[in-house]
């Protein structure tokens, strides 16, 4: 039984459609993460999952439930906001707790469930506090905490980490997928971080203008791109991608399927710039007709810029599409 | 089945401001439109006082009755009233803005004994017959000047908070970038800080001009005596006077309430943002 | 050694000065002074000490006792009503209803009116025999309307009621503010945890409004307590001094000639606001909450 699936599901204001026809299956306990770029439309569907933005046509069925007109709080979701909306007038504990009070839970019942999440959390010692005393890390906790104590069917999280600094997202990031393989739970996770989608996902929702461009594993997704806005999206860095050369509309060759050679091979330029980042290095390379291609070398190759190189793709490491789609 | 929520949100909507807009309408409106009515009727209707549709209309009539009154004193009044709303927001404005800035550029340790002084300006009721006796030793007592200063004193405290809040959002860089190009301190202030101050001076212009020209228990203290009366105080005057002339004194209320009218009309905004960035921030 | 160069601040102390000469000589000058001037017997040219006479006078007259209890039920009814009924309205007016922008002009333009002219309508309107809203009661309900403005035991409350009709506007339009500031995130998780709307205005909205109700407290309680205008224009303290307040209480001593009198009843109202509102204020900061 699948925990998640959205069935033709489509957003319009008036005649633009922002959401436009989407069709998805998320497994129960599968980690799925929708990504894209600023605009795409993946916070709007999430919202759409939750019940806090109104469908146009389609349907959502959670837990083989038909939820599509429910309220959110009959959805059998919990929600993670980017701003994690942790109330500021209430303790770590009553903020955890506040949905089950709204329920008129037993107040002891509520005391049991909030306690089982703060241990799962390691928020225990802070249940006392209020939020402005907390870290960023501890306030995403909690956040997550508040989902917990709901024991929903869906867990949606809305760009959680994109409000902590860069070494805090790192270690965030796996605390996410180890609590993920602890419970178990169905996870619907927006991020437009590419990285966040390639470590953490069991299945990855490619969105483009409203539209899914491709759904599959990470490494599905890096192997074997099915447009060239995948091809560009996924990978760090960036493939480098050229229009109608070699008789197609779009060929794809990334970075680190490509070997540099001082003497002969595919394509001949001369290296503006060498990125070195340590074990690994970058060389920006200016190709006739071509414009700039980006190769990776070892950290320690002594090439400079100014060089002329030549540049050779392993060929079976080589994207072409035609019409938008893969071939 | 999208359509019938949208729809039922969109009744409910319909209804609460259906239901709102009667309530108020007969809450809020009604004695305004009963003002109205008293000001256009002839004297024996409005004597009545009935809330019912004027028999007759005598707009002018009454208009030209009422300004007549006295030898004219209701022109008289509303001359006094802007003289001393002019005069008065004018000193206000510029003296207050003048130590907001400095109040909230400058980190001294008179800051925490000016603030208090300050906020005593809102809390503590004036003391009223020991400032006649200030105004009269003064010669000051029963004057316009005098009274433009008291309305300035009273306007201070109202207007010094709004003007410093507003003043700690303007980047202090501006100064500085002023003062390097050789700027002396009343330059900066009157070239670089006042014309960005402008929204919290049309706010602040506004609500004190409504104030002062409202205000009615100041003028009974300070100016007693026909010479210079204020349009609240001739209005209060008439009370005796058209004791049986409702119409009369109701049309001198509608004069009254037009300045205040307009100013509603055409600063509606920046009134609202300035009662509430100076009521919160205080 | 240091050389010392004093530098002139472009922030100089002498911009006080404009404001300070007025403030001090017509605000602070008198109000100290009215410290001495309330031990006299005064007549604005001489003043004899008599101690603490005009306070004893204060507080034993029963018309003058009166007016401080009425001057402090004003202030509580005004600002109670003016508080809960600002905030109800505030939540509804940011609400979407259809005519929201209407309705916020509408209920904040008595707040921009004359009070004289409001007291002198509402006078007419309470009459007890013609006054519109009497003639209203009998031919609706049947029901005799009472003397709003001439029955001793209701005419206070009924200069409170056109006071609150007055001022709930400039409540509503600072609790508006506060009311729009609160994020809609808050609302939104709310929602998932199917929070009704009541529970939403008593958990959310209600707790994350508290600067705006400080505010709006803090300010009507001092207006109330200082009122004069409308219990002046409608009843003049009257009938006899059942609606006195110290602000009318001082007006009329003063027009007796009794001026040390007048000063010391100002000296009461400074207490009696001090004695309210300063330990108001402490106890809602300790109770501050950052959203």
């Amino acid at each position: 039984m699948s925990g998640l699936s959205l069935h033709g599901v489509t957003k319009s204001f008036g005649a633009v459609d922002v959401i436009k026809g989407v069709d998805l299956v998320v497994e129960k306990g599968e980690f799925c993460v929708f990504v894209g770029p600023s605009g795409c439309g993946k916070s709007t569907l999430l919202r759409m999952i939750a019940g806090l933005e109104d469908i146009t046509t389609g349907e959502i069925v959670i837990g083989g439930r038909d939820v599509t007109w429910a309220d959110p709080s009959e959805r059998g979701i919990a929600m993670v906001f980017q701003s994690y909306a942790l109330y500021p007038h209430m303790t770590v504990r009553e903020n955890i707790g506040f949905g089950l009070s709204l329920a008129k839970m037993p107040k002891d019942q509520i005391t049991v469930k909030v306690a089982a999440a703060a241990e799962l959390l390691q928020l225990t010692p802070l249940l006392d506090r209020k939020p402005k005393a907390l870290s960023g890390g501890q306030r995403q906790r909690v956040a997550i905490g508040r989902t917990i104590v709901r024991d929903p069917e869906v867990f949606l999280l809305d760009e959680p980490l994109s409000n902590l600094d860069a070494s805090l997202r790192a270690q965030m990031r796996m605390e996410l997928t180890e609590l993920h393989a602890r419970i178990g739970a169905t996870m619907v996770y927006v991020t437009h971080d590419q990285v966040e989608a390639m470590t953490m996902a069991d299945k990855i929702v490619v969105l483009n203008a409203g539209r899914i461009e491709q759904v599959g594993r990470p490494m599905d997704l890096y192997r074997e791109p099915a447009t060239p806005f995948v091809a560009g999206f996924i990978g760090s860095p960036r493939m480098n991608l050229y229009a109608n050369i070699k008789g197609v509309d779009t060929y794809g060759i990334r970075p680190e399927h490509l070997t540099l050679s001082l003497d002969a091979g595919e394509w001949g330029g001369k290296v503006r710039i060498v990125e070195r980042l340590g074990a690994d290095a970058f060389a920006h390379i200016d190709v006739n007709d071509l414009g700039t291609m980006v190769a990776r070398i070892d950290g320690e190759a002594d090439i400079q810029a100014g060089q002329q190189v030549w540049a050779t793709p392993i060929p079976e490491r080589v994207h072409l599409f035609q019409n938008g789609v893969r071939i | 089945m999208n359509r019938d929520i949208a729809k039922s949100r969109q009744r409910r909507r319909i209804a609460a401001g259906v239901l709102t807009m009667t309530a108020f309408l007969a809450v809020f409106v009604t004695p305004f439109i009963f003002i109205l009515f008293q000001a256009v009727k002839d004297r024996r209707a409005a004597n009545r006082l009935e809330f019912s549709w004027p028999e007759s209309w005598h707009f002018w009539e009454n208009l030209v009755a009422v300004i007549e009154a006295r030898n004219y004193i209701v022109l008289l009044a509303f001359f006094n009233s802007t003289i001393i709303t002019v005069a008065s927001v004018t000193l206000l404005v510029i003296f207050a803005a003048m130590v907001g800035y400095v109040l909230s550029r400058r980190r001294t340790r008179f800051n925490g004994i000016v603030m208090a002084l300050v906020l005593a300006g809102l809390m503590i009721p004036p003391a009223v017959v020991p400032t006649i006796w200030v105004l009269q030793g003064l010669g000051l007592f029963k004057t316009i000047h005098g009274f433009v200063l008291i309305q300035v004193a009273y306007g201070l405290s109202f207007s010094i908070l709004l003007f410093r809040a507003f003043i700690a959002t303007i980047p202090r860089e501006l100064d500085e970038a002023a003062i390097i190009d050789g700027a002396k301190p009343l330059q900066v202030f009157f070239k670089v800080v006042l014309p960005l101050l402008k929204p919290v001076v049309v706010t602040n212009i506004v609500v004190q001009s409504v104030t002062i020209f409202n205000d009615f228990v100041n003028a009974l203290y300070y100016m007693p005596g026909r010479e210079n009366v204020t349009v609240q105080l001739t209005l209060f005057n008439f009370q005796s006077q058209f004791s049986s002339q409702y119409n009369l004194l109701f049309m001198n209320i509608l004069l009254i309430t037009i300045p205040p009218l307009l100013v509603f009309i055409f600063f509606n905004r920046q009134i609202v943002a300035g009662m509430t960035a100076g009521a919160i921030k205080g | 050694m240091q050389q010392k160069r004093k530098r002139r601040s472009p922030y100089p102390t002498w911009f006080f000065l404009p404001a300070a000469i007025i403030y001090g000589t017509l605000f602070l000058v008198p109000n100290i002074a009215s410290l001495w001037f309330s031990l006299t017997r005064w007549d604005l040219f001489t003043a004899e000490f008599i101690g603490l006479a005009n306070f004893r006078q204060f507080f034993s007259e029963p018309f003058l006792v009166k007016s401080i209890l009425n001057t402090i039920i004003y202030a509580v009814v005004t600002s109670g009503l003016k508080t809960v009924l600002g905030l109800l309205l505030a939540v509804l007016l940011v609400s979407p209803i259809i005519w929201r922008g209407a309705l916020r002009t509408i209920v904040f333009f008595p707040v921009m009116v004359s009070t004289i002219g409001v007291g002198i309508a509402f006078t007419a309107l309470m009459h007890p025999t013609r006054g519109a809203i009497n003639v209203a009661l009998e031919n609706a309900f049947g029901i005799i309307g009472p003397g709003w403005l001439t029955d001793p035991s209701l005419a206070l409350l009924s200069v409170a009621f056109v006071d609150i009709w007055k001022g709930v506007g400039l409540a509503t339009v600072i609790y508006m503010a506060g009311v729009v500031s609160i994020p809609q995130d808050y609302y939104e998780a709310s929602r998932i945890d199917g929070a009704t709307k009541v529970q939403q205005f008593w958990r959310i909205t209600l707790p994350l409004v508290w600067p705006a109700t400080i505010t709006v407290v803090t300010l009507s309680l001092i207006s109330g307590l200082r009122y004069f205008e409308l219990i002046w224009a409608m009843t003049g303290g009257g009938p006899g001094f059942a609606s006195d307040v110290v602000a009318s209480m001082i007006y009329k001593q003063y027009q007796a000639g009794f001026y040390g009198l007048a000063t010391a009843g100002n000296v009461v109202l400074f207490i009696l606001i001090a004695l309210i509102v300063l330990p108001m204020t402490w106890w809602f900061n300790r109770r501050e909450v950052e959203a």
